[in-house]
């Protein structure tokens, strides 16, 4: 619970305070996007492709045309001389790929069911969604191309003609940059798996899921001859979307604005790509000169975003009789849709989720192989959790099915394997800067009684009843050092703050990322007051404005609690050690910065403690009276400062379940979830809470609930809630968290950032516990996702 | 067209609306209370645009505005006017909301909730949910504020 802030004597780090955020969102007065109006504005509809692939013959928008209140159709033949393509250097990543070129509104063919074709603005959104209704696409229907693996045969019908090919990626994660390096490793490996005392090799799968936002997309864009184009956008990375636009639409750059509402409802990743509406909606207010609005329906959302997942893994793992790993090989086949979506074109995901695959345990040797396939289905766009939920799934598993081999506990098996000591560089090259596995691990298992549970699993089961434990964990990245963010997005990975007092004594920290619900602005005033000694109240945060913020990649990756936190620190710092040199000269006394206390609204200097003054007085001089200051110093208190960690950083979690399954039915219930979590320094506990609720709901969601459906034409059939399934309260249980924390010792603050990858070990450990509790039965699951008709017929096999 | 009477958080209201207009979209745009918002394509699944018709909650996706002639409407905007409610305070004391989109919808459900069930189970409680789907929280949190504020209502009557 929440504790009131002027309760707290000053150390505002790890204070549960009530967020700055909540007033507003408890009372209805946020302001998403959907609840900003312009003058004259328009409002804009789609018409979506009926069809997964088919070539387009014409488009008769003449009805549409002429319905009163319709002021625009366009569709792919009028746009693609008028911009350029949607595949702008900004948008690639530096990874060797085959980008198709694609334009906002399908050109000649489209190539998945939901395709954008053409778009309608009327002064009406029901009249625009009549109007939409009534322009006829005449279709001559293609075979899709639907199987990732026969996809990549070389009969099948190609996606992207020009590319020749539907393999979009491909690569070789271990053994070292050469291929004669790759294929000597592979021997190595082989010869590993021909010695050893045990060999699991399963294929995994993991179905086409994600982490849909409650509020959908939605574009506004105002253009004026003036200041040019202002697009409100719900995004997780504005400044990103202000290169694309300008490059895109090819307008001056100091003539793009991006704004991210202040509130968003939720971006789990499905935010961070660059959209092609958002290209056309600018176009289309750039063309009529009025302000332009278009929101996503739930129906559009289901259709096109928030897919992710989708991966088949063959996966190997070579142990030793006493239970040492030796050896992990993988073969990944993605299903990457269209992969038409800027910045990730669906493959980076299954790319980092290649490298994450090694987890928290030390392997001898690997081989990791990847494929990525171009089908005719909505791109892979980022989900939370990004790309290693269906590797972690698989390596989960699998160490799960090592130890039933070996007889061992599979708890006992992890903390064996486990990486004891860090920094530790991964057979994939994925740096762990700091942290301890083990004491996260061990307090995990002191949460529980083991011995107790098979005990008690024991005597159930003479009883007739099937109970199971399920473990997990997941070394996962806090923030994205630009050393990984530059080959994979093309972006940098630092984090940037604009910090500005005022003569008042108030703080405002401007961040170029744009937040969606995580309580950036509690958490940011808390690390800004615990620095100045000051009240979270007396700070106020800025995100998302391109026009006043400096740049940012956006809100991914964790970065808040690693990079952004940590500029604002250091902005902070350094407005303070020049607050400390002119109270020092004003003092007439020789210090730095460390002679002075900044404690409850006074700077208090150390060496003589009547020797003080208030921070508001301080800084008043500072900012209004620039006189008699030190020599060579000018007035002012605003900076920007820019972090990097000279390596990646991460965080670690882990996870243990106890499910009770129906053997009749299938059905099992999660009768208790618990977890231990090293978050380094937490500034606001309640945050990280719900952080950590919400992400393990979340994989619980994805795991047991939720499946986007594709039928053998790719009509996609689950566009709405009824059919694509999100876990409600019911379907849930309470949720334990207990923390083994490591200050990070590379962030100012010591913090880590969280909550990003914290799904990834979820879908792992509930199926454990289910297998766990199945195991006279010896069933091993090896598909999601987990539902009880899937553990029946589990159940009547090994019957047989 | 047709004129409606609705009175709207105590306002009364006499508006002119299309036949077919959407009560939530009556709300958000002819009366700019933007409060009640839209997650689902009117399925009435998600529960964010959930509002008290005399007293009652119900999904304004699933009602015209016509419907609503002659009724009375109360919206977040209403919920606890200028101070907050016991379920508002209890929701920003237990961190029971993240991205904010869905709450309005969740606080107008439990508000009925708990005055129909002054002390539920935390079961009674995710039952009671069932209608409003949230993706940030995993509900923990949630089901933490509803049942403090079911506390603090009996506490003080």
């Amino acid at each position: 619970m929440a504790t009131n802030p002027m309760d707290n004597g000053g150390d505002w780090l790890g204070a549960p305070l009530a967020r700055k955020e909540d007033l507003r969102l408890i009372k209805g007065t946020g302001k998403y996007l959907g609840d900003i109006v312009l003058p004259k504005m328009l409002h804009a509809v789609f018409v979506r492709s009926e069809y997964a692939h088919a070539r387009i013959k014409g488009i008769d928008t003449n009805e549409a045309q002429a319905m009163p209140g319709v002021v625009a159709i366009y569709t792919g033949a009028d746009i693609k001389d008028t911009m350029k393509s949607m595949s702008q250097p900004v948008l690639l990543p530096n990874l060797p790929a085959k980008f198709p070129t694609y334009w906002p509104l399908a050109i000649d063919k489209v190539k998945f069911h939901g395709e954008p074709v053409a778009l309608v603005v009327a002064r009406d959104k029901y009249v625009a969604v009549d109007a939409a209704e009534c322009v006829y696409v005449d279709y001559e229907e293609l075979p899709p191309v639907l199987d990732p693996e026969k996809a990549l045969e070389a009969n099948s019908p190609i996606v992207h003609e020009a590319d020749g090919t539907n393999e979009i990626f491909a690569m070789t994660f271990t053994g070292g940059e050469t291929e004669d390096e790759q294929k000597k490793n592979d021997i190595e490996v082989e010869a590993i798996f021909q010695n050893a005392d045990v060999v699991v090799k399963e294929r995994f799968r993991v179905h086409r899921t994600g982490i849909t936002p409650m509020e959908p997309r939605g574009v506004l864009c105002d253009w004026d001859e003036t200041d040019g184009l202002t697009a409100y956008i719900t995004t997780q990375r504005p400044h990103i979307d202000r290169l694309a636009l300008t490059d895109i639409l090819d307008i001056p750059a100091e003539k793009v604005r991006v704004i991210a509402p202040r509130d968003q409802g939720g971006g789990f990743g499905v935010k961070a790509p660059f959209y092609r509406e958002n290209v056309i909606i600018a176009h289309a207010a750039r063309e009529l000169g009025r302000p332009v609005r278009w929101i996503e329906s739930r129906y559009e959302s289901l259709m096109n975003v928030g897919q992710e997942r989708d991966q088949i893994n063959d996966l190997e793992i070579a142990a030793s009789k006493d239970g040492q790993l030796l050896a992990l090989r993988n073969r990944g086949i993605a299903d990457n849709g269209i992969g038409c979506t800027g910045v990730y074109w669906g493959f980076v995901m299954p790319f980092l989720g290649a490298i994450e695959m090694p987890n928290a345990y030390t392997w001898p040797k690997a081989d990791i192989k990847l494929r990525v396939a171009t089908t005719n289905k909505a791109s892979l766009t980022p989900s939370r959790a990004f790309g290693h939920f269906p590797t972690r799934f698989a390596l989960e598993r699998a160490i799960d099915m090592v130890a039933h081999r070996l007889g061992m506990e599979p708890s006992d098996l992890r903390r064996k394997n486990m990486v004891s000591t860090l920094p530790y560089t991964s057979v994939t090259n994925e740096y762990y800067d700091s942290g301890d596995f083990i004491k996260v691990w061990d307090n995990l298992m002191a949460q529980i009684d083991l011995s107790a549970f098979r005990r008690e699993q024991t005597t159930a089961r003479e009883q007739g009843r099937y109970l199971g434990i399920g473990f997990g964990c997941g070394v996962e990245l806090s923030g994205v050092a630009s050393e990984l963010m530059v080959p994979m997005e093309n972006q940098p990975g630092y984090g940037a703050a604009t910090v500005r007092l005022d003569p008042r004594g108030k703080v405002r920290v401007y961040g170029g990322d744009a937040p969606g619900g995580q309580g950036h602005e509690t958490t940011t005033a808390q690390a800004v007051a615990s620095i100045f000694g000051i009240s979270p109240n007396d700070v106020t945060v800025t995100t998302g404005d391109t026009g006043t913020t400096p740049f940012g990649s956006g809100t991914i990756g964790a970065r808040a609690g690693s990079y952004f936190v940590s500029a604002v620190a250091k902005a902070c710092e350094e407005l303070k050690d020049k607050i400390t040199r002119i109270l020092a000269h004003d003092l007439q006394i020789e210090a730095s910065v460390h002679h002075f206390e900044f404690k409850a609204g006074e700077i208090i200097y150390l060496g003589d403690t009547n020797k003080r003054k208030s921070f508001r007085d301080a800084v008043e001089r500072i900012v209004m009276w620039p006189i008699n200051l030190p020599e060579g110093e000018v007035g002012g208190l605003d900076t920007t400062a820019f972090f990097e960690a000279d390596k990646p950083m991460i965080c670690f979690n882990a996870d243990c379940c106890i499910v009770e399954v129906d053997i009749e039915s299938g059905e099992f219930d999660i009768k208790r979830w618990v977890t231990s979590e090293d978050v380094g320094k937490i500034i606001n506990p309640l945050i990280v809470d719900g952080q950590m609720h919400g992400a393990i709901v979340q994989g619980l969601s994805n795991a047991m609930f939720e499946q986007f459906i594709y039928d053998d034409q790719g009509q996609q059939l689950t566009a709405d809630f009824e059919h694509y399934k999100m876990a409600t309260a019911a379907d849930v249980p309470d949720i334990e968290v207990t923390y083994a924390p490591t200050p990070c010792p590379y962030t100012p603050l010591g913090t880590r950032g969280i909550g990003e990858g914290r799904p990834s070990s979820i879908p792992g450990a509930v199926t454990n516990a289910v297998c766990d509790a199945l195991a006279p039965f010896g069933v091993e699951i090896t598909e999601l996702p987990l539902r009880p008709d899937r553990v029946w017929k589990k159940i009547q096999e090994s019957r047989q | 067209m047709i004129t409606i009477n609705v009175t709207v958080n105590g306002t009364a209201y006499e508006e002119t609306v299309s036949e077919r207009l959407v009560l939530v979209d009556f709300l958000r745009d002819q009366l700019a209370l933007t409060g009640t918002h839209i997650g689902c394509t009117f399925e009435g699944v998600c529960g964010a645009c959930t509002i008290h018709l005399d007293g009652a909650a119900v999904k304004s996706c699933l009602m015209l505005a016509v419907q609503a002639d002659g009724h009375e409407i109360t919206t977040i905007e209403g919920l606890g006017g200028k101070k907050l409610t016991p379920l508002q305070q209890a929701f920003t004391e237990h961190h029971g909301l993240q991205c904010g989109f869905c709450t309005p919808g969740i606080l107008m459900n439990m508000d009925e909730f708990l005055h129909k069930n002054p002390n539920p189970t935390d079961a009674e409680i995710r039952h009671g949910l069932v209608g409003n789907l949230c993706r940030c929280t995993g509900y923990v949190h949630i089901v933490r504020a509803v049942r403090a504020a079911a506390e603090t209502m009996r506490q003080t009557g």
